[in-house]
């Protein structure tokens, strides 16, 4: 609190320990991802000999080794067209969803609802061999395909809760007044409910994005090792080797799946974070 | 205007207000019906209700691997996974990850919540960085300490020139599961911390400024009044890193240790995991799917009581 005279040390005490906890937990955050960044263009040698140095040189050798070695065009083009897939499918369920449920009065909307709030307890991940066999069930086992139509389900349950609050926000009487000029309710989410919930929408768009393009698991097991299908969080992995395992390739690689995600957090910081926040939920 | 304990229990959370609108009108039979819904409900029902329901059939099942026909197997894949000594280790490391792990981590992101809505210098540098690692994936965030805890990487680079002996973090028993704790802090505290944060945010100003008029320190205004404001909120939290634990620990074993050495850092949902994709051994595997599940439900209820508790 600025202005107030000084207190005694005792009394500072909280915010003098809270405040070293902040700041060391700052320099953990900070120092690995400088050592990445600057391995990132280090032999490893010069990685071994000297961690926190400089590296000698700014060579873009290592970005390219990773790049040829774990084949991370492809990669960034199928997560890219991964995410993409999934973030469009997922709007084109949950919007309408959200606006059925926001307008709902009846107990069979407070049921659906409840369906999707539960959806949050869902261990998803445990059933991941059921998962599997419904992809092959579907003929769509080792495709992209499958992961695109998967993710929207994973990120229903908050996405309707987002929506759906959202919608609620909006009198009744605008729709009215639309509904009254002939307007049907395709026409009414349409011109009426998604022009408003742009902000929703904006929050859904930015943490699904971060939650798909993150995914490593179902991409894992579902689309498997084929570099033409595989997304770039399953190939990053592949640069580690058992034995000598290339640091330099490595971090480059790391840096390089980072940049898409850096790129729209930097573009996008406070949409980003009240997004986040709002969804509270872990990539 | 005084500052009164509603105040305080009038602060929401979200940047908007779920405020339900006054329903004046009366609705159509269309209203009733959420005939929209329909397609994300059968989306869900497919994707996700189903495989969780055919995870609970399949735990009864004797499955001993893709190719073989599955029989009925009732409880024997439940006796055979508490017979199994694997079991108990996994149950072990997955108790002490979140025994340890959970209340280190609300407790540190709720003081580094304190720290930051306090406006000190460097506040908002401090809230960027705080999101850092919610934004890289956990294979990023494996590879990046891949590098720092192998025997020649950044922390025994660190400890060297102190004269310390560094170990093979990964390799060695002892420390595995400690590295594979401490990732998992690394990255889930500053989440937390910001999520707390911007539940803090929302304490009046004024009551704070009240009660250090009447002499109370820091540590006091943290524990004695943000934390039972903000406790409840808390709780959200805390149920969600402990889900997280809980079930997403496998992937970071999985890119770091693959349960080794030996089974030290085999935790449950590795260990989920593996029966299913490397041993096929698909009865057990979901057996287990299913006891996790269930002590997630247990977690969740048990965190409640604690964080929930009416004050």
């Amino acid at each position: 609190m600025a202005g107030t005279a000084r207190r005694p040390l005792l009394d500072r005490a909280g915010s003098i320990t809270s405040g070293a906890l902040a700041w060391i937990y700052a320099a953990l955050l900070i120092v690995p991802l400088y050592y990445f960044i600057v391995s990132s263009f280090k032999t490893n040698e010069e990685i071994f000999e000297s961690p926190l140095a400089f590296p000698s040189t700014w060579d873009f050798g290592n970005f390219t080794t990773a790049i040829d070695q774990a084949d991370l065009v492809p990669a960034v083009a199928n997560s890219a067209l991964t995410t993409l897939g999934a973030l469009v499918l997922t709007l084109l369920l949950a919007l309408p969803a959200s606006f059925a449920l926001a307008r709902s009065t009846g107990r069979l909307g407070k049921a659906v609802e409840g369906v999707f709030a539960l959806g949050f307890l869902i261990p998803s991940f445990a059933a991941l061999f059921p998962t599997f066999l419904l992809a092959a069930l579907l003929g769509l086992f080792h495709t992209r395909a499958f992961v695109v139509l998967l993710l929207p389900a994973t990120a229903l349950p908050l996405s309707i809760v987002i929506l759906t609050s959202f919608m609620r926000t909006i009198p009744r009487e605008l729709e009215e007044a639309a509904s009254m000029d002939g307007a049907s309710a395709l026409q009414v989410l349409r011109q009426v409910y998604l022009p408003i919930c742009v902000p929703g929408i904006a929050t859904v768009l930015l943490l699904n994005f971060l939650s798909f393009w993150n995914s490593y698991l179902y991409p894992l097991i579902l689309i498997g090792p084929d570099t033409a299908q595989r997304t770039i969080q399953v190939a990053l992995p592949t640069l580690k080797v058992d034995a000598g395992t290339d640091y330099g390739a490595l971090m480059a690689g790391t840096l390089f799946t980072l940049l898409p995600v850096y790129l729209v957090y930097t573009v996008l910081q406070r949409q980003m974070q009240r997004a986040l926040v709002s969804g509270a939920v872990k990539g | 205007m005084t500052a009164t304990t509603d105040a305080v229990v009038g602060v929401t959370t979200s940047p908007e207000p779920p405020t339900t609108p006054g329903r004046a009108s009366r609705p159509s039979a269309r209203d009733r019906f959420p005939g929209f819904a329909l397609p994300a409900l059968i989306w869900y029902a497919v994707f996700m209700i189903g495989p969780v329901l055919a995870m609970i059939v399949i735990g009864f099942l004797s499955w001993p691997g893709m190719l073989v026909q599955p029989g009925f197997a009732g409880l024997d894949n439940f006796s055979r996974v508490f017979a199994d000594e694997n079991f108990w280790t996994a149950a072990g490391n997955s108790a002490l990850q979140i025994v340890v792990g959970l209340p280190v981590m609300i407790v540190l992101a709720f003081l580094l919540a304190f720290y930051v809505v306090q406006k000190p210098r460097g506040h908002k540098v401090l809230r960027y960085l705080l999101f850092v690692p919610a934004l890289i994936s956990a294979p990023a965030t494996a590879m990046v300490f891949y590098a720092v805890l192998n025997p020649d990487g950044l922390l025994n680079g660190l400890l060297r020139p102190l004269g310390l002996d560094g170990a093979a973090w990964l390799a060695d028993p002892s420390t595995a599961l400690g590295a594979i704790v401490a990732v998992e802090l690394w990255s889930g505290i500053g989440y937390s911390a910001v999520l707390i944060a911007s539940r803090l945010d929302g304490v009046d100003a004024e009551i704070v400024q009240a009660s250090r008029i009447d002499g109370a320190g820091d540590w006091r205004i943290a524990w004695g009044m943000y934390w039972p404001i903000a406790r409840d909120f808390i709780g959200v939290v805390t149920m969600l890193q402990f889900l997280s634990m809980l079930f997403n620990s496998a992937q970071t074993v999985l890119l770091l240790t693959q349960g080794g050495p030996g089974t030290s850092t085999t935790t449950l949902s590795y260990l989920v995991y593996r029966k299913a994709f490397v041993e096929t051994d698909l009865g057990y595997s979901q057996a287990v799917g299913l006891i996790l599940f269930v002590l997630g439900l247990l977690g969740m209820g048990a965190i409640r009581r604690v964080l929930r508790a009416t004050y």
